[in-house]
């Protein structure tokens, strides 16, 4: 054969790096990335708004969450063991935090009594609970399954959304984005 | 007790498959045979611990044991006891696990049935294959350990995948899929094992032709089944969406048929071996970056696993194995030269050479609308997406020039043809399909698509059928045979080119039902109150009641129906539904397909007001819908009957042996 890809030509070695190398680097930026965090519609909006009852039997709708920044957690008893997880990570925000912002839990297809369930077994909250019987607020926000968490500024705009279980690390991110230093 | 069994026997696994491979490794350098019985025993023994821990993780799964990260996850109590054990593969781990158990169980069918044949290129072949489990092996024991525990257990789990939950397919459509992808590993491993041994000759060829075939026919049913079942489940009225998985299933099965047809060339004519080599490599890389692609997090989707470190390692075995694959290639590349002058332009070959780049242009214009949105968000930061409409405009014409070889190949000879011959041959298909235009036309059919594909298919069936009774006649001739005798004893005596031919068959009636189901289809949604119908071509439906109540099989799940009545070309009484899963925040929609030989009729649930009872009914007539899962099943009988091992042939082999 001739050419440059004759027998004893460098060159032809150079294929394996010509290959490699972009698909190298197009696979490891694809990795740093988390797909987790979606692109929501509602990112640089209003939030969409809600009125309802809570586990405790009060109403609360998203007007009493007007001025303050917020955590909208949408949850459920069911969600094993992403929901089990967060549920620390939640406590102790509302410890940390609980003066600069509000945290609101939403129910997504759950039963007030599973709910009071994992409330007696994992720890009691001191923020509400949205009951949503009929699922309508997880539909205004287009959550794809709990948990998935808001974070809402203090005009009332959607600053960025997470799907999945919440860390620390996650939730002092998006504290951060809400101007609340950790 | 039982999980912790299986971690330990994933363990055995790698420690087994680690041990092969380098045990493969000596006894193919010093020939030692006992040596490589013991690789062989222990890719066996690696065998029955994945098959092991398969059982555990469906123990654990029957028993709702929520102790086990896994089936917390993807199992509840109430979960009926079928979707408990084909809940194996409803997540990440679990479909690595299975995943495994197929790799493994390919591997140990190959060094079986080859333990006293090819004795040069087999403990290459056993290497590759121990290397490949070990890799699989490695990611259970670290980044995706399927058997994790949890502290404090649940008393309730998530439950499956409310998607994997809905229809039985799901019990037949991954694993249909997995045994294609897992199967790929074996024309590799041949692949890599003549590169090293230099026995880059036809005997290879003979074996891996046979080898890609049986795991392409299965990738071909699962993509078919995962098609059916797309259209059966989600309630949108389609079958192919050109989403980042469905494109991953289909990269490998576009270079695996490639290879299939220049492989051919290889044998018979000693020509395009290099690319022959390129094309296996290329299959099996495919199927692990479809892998990396859909299970990694890479490419945006709300069904993405993530937050394993899994991504990783698969972008490190990727580069190891091209960078390896490629480099033995290219120091081989001296023994791979072209044994003769390459064929005349209207030739065969030729047509063969066309088909392999047709095929490369699809498959580089899929990857490429694939992977366009992970660069441009590597380069830029931006989110961006390829839709449908993209695939379809740029595989279109090139499937179209596709179809067309698929008629002119076949009918060329080998070297070269005279114009005459073309002449001969083609006139009379190319005047049969412009006729069939023409009557399309006529019977008002105006969409350039389907008049297209009808002129093609039926170029491409005239020509085969001509080819078809030509042999069988000639045969009759000269043996004295009846027609249908002969027609049988041509097919059955050279079973490749026919079973081919029935593939090509099995295309047409794909590329016919897929033409005219995209275009000439008609679809009306309607929001009505109870006694008030819809009209759609001839069908009347009538909504009856809207009923919900828990189902009988998992009370959990909440089914809300409306019952109608159709009349028309079929008649009776359909519900269609939504059912609210536990798990799901959507609802998921349970579609009532009416199938007949003409045309589907498709009518969904997609919203109701439980207050005024009104429900919004879609009704579609989708025409030859049931041909395209037809058209895939006459591809799979084709290749079956290709590779349908030959009497004769095996007396031969016997006797070859024997002497």
């Amino acid at each position: 054969m001739a050419g440059p890809f004759a027998r004893g030509s460098v060159l032809r070695w150079l294929l394996v790096p010509v290959v490699l190398v972009p698909l190298g680097w197009l696979l490891f930026t694809g990795l740093g990335s988390d797909p987790r965090n979606l692109p929501s519609p509602l990112v640089g909006k209003p939030i969409p708004v809600f009125a309802g009852t809570t586990l405790e039997g009060d109403r609360f709708s998203s007007a009493d969450l007007a001025g303050k920044p917020a955590v909208i957690n949408f949850w459920a008893s069911y969600c094993i063991p992403s929901c089990v997880d967060e549920h620390p990570v939640l406590l102790d925000l509302v410890a940390r935090h609980g003066d600069e912002v509000q945290l609101v839990g939403v129910l997504v297809n759950d039963t007030p009594d599973g709910a009071r369930g994992f409330l007696d077994r994992y720890g009691q909250v001191s923020w509400p609970t949205m009951l949503n019987p009929d699922g309508g607020i997880s539909i205004d926000y287009g959550v794809t399954g709990p948990p998935e968490t808001f974070f809402v500024d203090a005009d009332g705009v959607v600053v960025s959304r997470h799907i999945g279980p919440l860390t620390r690390a996650l939730v002092d991110e998006g504290l951060a984005s809400l101007g609340i230093a950790p | 007790m039982i999980p912790t069994l299986g971690h330990i026997a994933v363990l055995i696994g790698l420690a087994a498959t680690l041990f092969a491979a380098g045990a493969f490794v000596i006894g193919g350098r010093s020939g030692d045979l006992a040596v490589l019985a013991s690789a062989r025993r222990a890719m066996y023994a690696a065998f029955a611990m994945v098959a092991i821990a398969c059982l555990a993780m469906i123990v654990s799964l029957l028993a709702h044991d929520f102790s086990v990260v896994y089936v917390a996850r993807n199992n509840a109590t109430t979960t009926p006891p079928f979707y408990s054990v084909i809940s194996l593969w409803a997540a990440l781990e679990g479909s690595i696990l299975f995943w495994t158990l197929l790799a493994t169980g390919w591997a140990s069918l190959v060094l079986y049935r080859y333990r006293a044949r090819l004795p040069a290129l087999m403990p290459w072949v056993g290497a590759t294959l121990a290397l490949g489990a070990a890799f699989f092996f490695a990611v259970m024991a670290w980044p995706s350990d399927p058997f994790v525990r949890v502290t404090p257990i649940g008393l309730e789990g998530n439950g499956p995948n409310a998607l994997l939950q809905n229809h039985p397919f799901m019990g037949l459509h991954p694993p249909l899929l997995y045994l294609g992808y897992t199967g790929m590993a074996i024309p590799f491993a041949f692949g890599m094992a003549a590169l090293i041994t230099r026995r880059t000759d036809e005997e290879w060829l003979a074996v891996v032709r046979r080898w890609t075939l049986v795991p392409w026919i299965l990738l071909t049913a699962g993509i078919v089944a995962g098609a059916w079942w797309s259209y059966a489940v989600l309630g949108w009225g389609g079958y192919w969406a050109w989403d980042p998985v469905e494109n991953a299933a289909l990269l490998p099965w576009l270079t695996a048929t490639a290879f299939i047809h220049s492989s051919m060339v290889a044998e018979r004519r000693g020509t395009l071996r290099i690319w022959t080599h390129a094309l296996v490599i290329a299959t099996f890389t495919l199927t692990l970056v479809g892998t990396f692609l859909t299970r990694s997090g890479v490419v945006n989707s709300v069904h993405a696993f993530t937050t394993s470190g899994i991504g990783a390692w698969f972008a490190w075995a990727i580069l190891l194995t091209l960078g390896v694959a490629l480099g033995l290639l290219i120091w081989r590349l001296p023994d791979l030269g072209d044994r003769r002058p390459p064929g005349a332009v209207v030739s065969r070959e030729s047509a063969f050479l066309f088909n392999n780049v047709l095929f490369l242009a699809i498959t580089f214009a899929i990857l490429f609308g694939t992977l366009y949105p992970v660069v441009v968000e590597a380069a830029t930061g931006a989110r961006a997406s390829v839709g449908a409409p993209w695939f379809n405009r740029v595989n279109a014409p090139i499937f179209v020039a596709l179809l067309f070889l698929t008629g002119v190949g076949p009918a060329l000879p080998w070297g070269g043809a005279s114009w005459m011959t073309v002449r001969e041959r083609f006139a009379i298909p190319i005047l049969a399909g412009v006729g069939v235009v023409v009557a399309a036309w006529a019977l008002g059919v105006r969409d350039a698509a389907p008049l297209g594909i009808f002129g093609l298919a039926t170029f491409v069936l005239v020509v085969m059928g001509d080819e078809v009774v030509r042999g069988a006649r000639s045969r009759a001739r000269t043996r004295g045979e009846a027609p249908p005798v002969a027609l049988l004893r041509l097919a059955t005596r050279n079973r490749r080119r026919y079973g081919g031919y029935l593939a090509h068959v099995g295309i047409c009636v794909m590329s016919v039902a897929i033409a005219v189901s995209a275009t000439l289809g008609t679809d009306r949604t309607a929001t009505l109150r109870p006694g008030e119908a819809l009209s759609l071509g001839a069908y009347t439906i009538t909504y009856d009641q809207l009923v919900t109540e828990p189902l009988a099989s998992d009370p959990r799940v909440i089914e809300t129906r409306a019952e109608l009545t159709l009349a028309g070309p079929q008649s009776g009484r359909i519900a269609t539904a939504l059912r609210d899963y536990p798990n799901s925040a959507t609802a998921i929609a349970t579609p009532v397909v009416r199938t007949a030989i003409g045309e589907d009729l498709y009518v969904t649930l997609l919203a109701y007001n439980p207050s005024t009872s009104t429900a919004t009914i879609r009704v579609l007539i989708n025409p030859l819908v049931m041909w395209i899962w037809a058209g895939g099943a006459i591809v799979a009988l084709g290749a079956l009957f290709a590779i349908w091992p030959d009497r004769r042939r095996m007396a031969v082999e016997a006797a070859l042996a024997g002497a």
